[in-house]
């Protein structure tokens, strides 16, 4: 089959970058890089078919600038430009400079990634359309007169509290505040739209009932240029901190197939009446009674998108490919869609980032000094990281998505213990650690806890890297005792001799037993 | 990256001569602190002694502890101990030796679980003697100013104390903007600010004294 293209530009880096390349080579397409200087050695840029500088490191300087991007599409000869995930991927003047150069942006029109993006106006076409929104108001928050302030101020009471103000035109957390009672409305709005305006560019705020707990539940969507939408299944990430994702999977847990159906055709209609073309995704929270209630449309790939294409067999990526170039959906993605609503595997994704889960989270950039991923049946990693790699402060701090898939939850738990257990990483502390403790976790192993206040509420870092820290505290000891060969020194050559215990070792013969079988005779 | 001494516990336990006479073979592993975390206790491990016959199982804060390191290589090993169903299997990564000064303390990194440790080791004796001396130098219970240092580059875009303020632990000092994500720096126990090294706005580096408290 001919290539969609023959040239694209890959616009943005790491595993995502690397993710779309290796969907070009899969399709016989050139790819061509950008990097900023943090990432000039990036395995981004090596596996790319050529590469060009973007500027120095800072994102606003390197992959926020779009004059640079439609710069270097047009000067690689690219005929189309791939966004990733952050970024400018959801900058509708991004989607239509590339556009006005004559070029394919592979993401949805920017018409539609404004109108989709624009929270408040996603809610307004969701009551259009019947689709039940998070209940709130559905216009920006007037903050400047008094009468305005007292319209929100009444427009609060109807909604309830607690409730949230957010931003309407970002995410992330980011421009959001709780608010317990009335007396702390203002100062919220007031606060919550400075941060909106920051972050985003645009302050308007608007309010929402705070449903708590919730689940977060999501539909993949794909939609081509003939108007036909479809849902390609549910993820459920309920598993974030601060509105961070840091575990996702498909399909959501404990929904029936009923369920499945209603959830997805109320993503296809609002997808559809948004004229929605490429790939999004429809993002909902789930009360505790079981209702849904549509909370936003991302118009772009999302980063937990391979759970989707484990469980379904689609490559999100080259889909979104084809669709850019105008081809219809695929049959391959229309008999997944007719099967979405009874999927016959289980994934499940790790974020795997340089962040410390005893320090509630906090960056812990350094340099990798050791790297090893996990590999073997139904595992998966998507990363561009290396051995050697530093990690820098200027992006996102993930570095790798550990995913793997098996014919059931159980099963895919069972192996993602295995593969984390696999893991090896030096020289900087990452998440690996909350993901161990979160397959041992009942609440999550039962899939009885899933809530987004999970994290923020039950998880205690420094508890369990209090028992790591007195185990490599022996550790260490019992090696510089080795070492300095003041002990009984134990060697892998010792242990290929046939007892990794000397027979005049203190265990007894049953303790023996136990160090080499895992359940005792 | 700021240090503590040892925790008081055993000092005072050495020091009461409750604990038995240091073991020449011991050592000491301390946790590095680094940036004003919580507090790790050290941990004393001592080869098994002769007198505990064929038990042969080493010593963890003088008490026999069940638990065998098996090397792969010299980063890889695997310690076996016991657990509440047989024995446990724990993976254990080690970094290379980074210290190996002339004070004899070593500094090495050790990955547990995911869980990334920094430890110092040093024979224990020496340790001890070590902690005696600053004991004597110093006046104040705390054993001395904690300086907080920038463990990531960021710009400074609150403080919320000033010098001379009691603060507690726990107690915000400042916010650090660094990866897209505001950053709270927190004062690891009480005590009064000395200084503050740095003003709302300014660039930081890793390293960059922030806070002094004593």
């Amino acid at each position: 089959m001919t290539p969609p293209f023959r040239r694209v530009l890959v616009a943005n880096r790491g595993e995502i970058a690397l993710r779309i390349i290796r969907a070009c080579h899969d399709m016989g397409m050139e790819a061509v890089a950008v990097y900023s200087d943090a990432d000039a050695r990036a395995r981004h840029v090596s596996e790319a078919d050529a590469s060009i500088r973007l500027g120095p490191s800072p994102a606003a300087e390197s992959y926020l600038r779009g004059d640079l991007l439609v710069r270097a599409a047009l000067d690689s000869g690219a005929q189309a430009v791939h966004p990733g995930y952050g970024f400018l991927s959801e900058r509708a003047t991004f989607a239509a400079a590339v556009r006005d150069a004559g070029l394919v942006f592979v993401g949805p029109s920017p018409e539609v990634i404004a109108a989709i993006g624009d929270k408040l106006a996603a809610r307004r076409l969701a009551r259009q359309v019947g689709v039940p929104h998070v209940p709130g108001t559905l216009e920006p928050a007037g903050t400047t007169t008094a009468s305005e302030v007292d319209g929100v101020i009444e427009a609060a009471a109807i909604v309830g509290y607690p409730l949230l103000v957010k931003a309407a035109a970002g995410g992330g957390g980011r421009g959001m505040r709780r608010v317990a009672g009335p007396g702390e409305l203002v100062a919220a709005l007031a606060a919550g739209s400075r941060e909106a305006e920051a972050a985003f560019g645009d302050g308007a705020v608007y309010l929402e009932r705070e449903i708590r707990p919730a689940r977060h539940v999501e539909v993949q969507l794909l939609g081509d240029a003939f108007g036909r939408v479809v849902a390609l299944g549910e993820r459920d990430c309920s598993i974030q901190r601060r509105h961070q994702k840091l575990i996702e999977e498909a399909p959501a847990p404990g929904l029936s197939t009923d369920e499945r159906r209603l959830l997805h055709g109320m993503a296809v209609r609002l997808g559809a009446a948004a004229g929605l073309s490429n790939a999004a995704t429809c993002e909902f929270l789930r009360d505790r009674d079981g209702a849904f209630w549509f909370l936003e449309v991302n118009a772009r790939l999302q980063v937990e998108h391979p759970v989707t294409e484990l469980v379904t067999g689609v490559d999100l990526v080259a889909e979104q490919f084809r669709l850019a170039a105008g081809m219809s959906l695929s049959e391959r993605v229309r008999e997944a869609a007719e099967h979405a609503a009874q999927p016959g595997a289980h994934a499940i994704e790790v974020r795997i980032s340089a962040e410390d889960p005893a320090r509630d989270f906090a960056p812990a950039p350094g340099t990798i000094t050791a790297w090893s991923m996990p590999s073997g049946p139904g595992v998966r990693v998507d990363t561009a990281a290396g051995a050697g790699d530093r990690v820098p402060p200027d992006y996102d701090p993930l570095i790798a998505k550990l995913i793997v898939y098996a014919e059931d939850r159980p099963a895919a738990i069972a192996r993602l213990r295995r593969a984390l257990g696999e893991v090896e990483i030096g020289g900087i502390q990452t998440t690996v650690p909350f993901h161990r403790a979160m397959m041992e976790e009942p609440a999550y192993v039962e899939a009885t806890g899933l809530a987004t206040t999970w994290v923020d509420d039950g998880w205690d870092g420094s508890r369990h890297r209090a028992r790591a820290v007195r185990l490599a505290s022996i550790a260490a000891g019992l090696a510089a005792i080795d070492e300095a060969g003041l002990g009984r020194a134990q060697s892998g050559a010792q242990a290929a001799s046939g007892s990794p215990v000397p027979a005049d070792h203190g265990w007894r013969a049953t303790g023996r037993a136990d160090a080499l079988d895992r359940w005792p005779r | 990256m700021s240090r503590r001494p040892a925790a008081p516990a055993s000092d005072a336990a050495v020091a009461a001569g409750s604990l038995p006479v240091v073991d020449d073979r011991a050592v000491r592993v301390t946790v590095a602190v680094v940036g004003g975390g919580g507090v790790d206790p050290p941990v004393v491990v001592a080869p098994a002694t002769a007198s505990q016959g064929t038990s042969g199982d080493p010593l963890v804060d003088g008490a026999p502890v069940a638990a065998v390191l098996v090397h792969a290589d010299d980063r890889h090993a695997v310690l076996v101990h016991d657990g509440d169903h047989g024995a446990n299997r724990t993976h254990v990564l080690f970094g290379p030796v980074r210290r190996d000064g002339p004070d004899g303390v070593q500094l090495r990194e050790v990955v547990v679980h995911g869980w990334l440790v920094e430890v110092e080791i040093q024979s224990a004796r020496r340790a001890a003697l070590r902690d005696r001396a600053r004991r004597g130098a110093n006046v104040a219970g705390h054993g001395g100013p904690v300086e907080i240092r920038a463990i990531i580059p960021g710009r400074v875009v609150a403080v919320s104390v000033a010098a001379g303020d009691s603060v507690a632990a726990g107690q915000q000092v400042l916010v650090v903007e660094a990866m897209k994500m505001q950053n709270e720096l927190r004062a690891p126990r009480e005590g009064t600010v000395v200084r503050i090294g740095v003003a709302i706005g300014d660039t930081i580096d890793v390293g960059d004294l922030l806070v002094i408290i004593n």
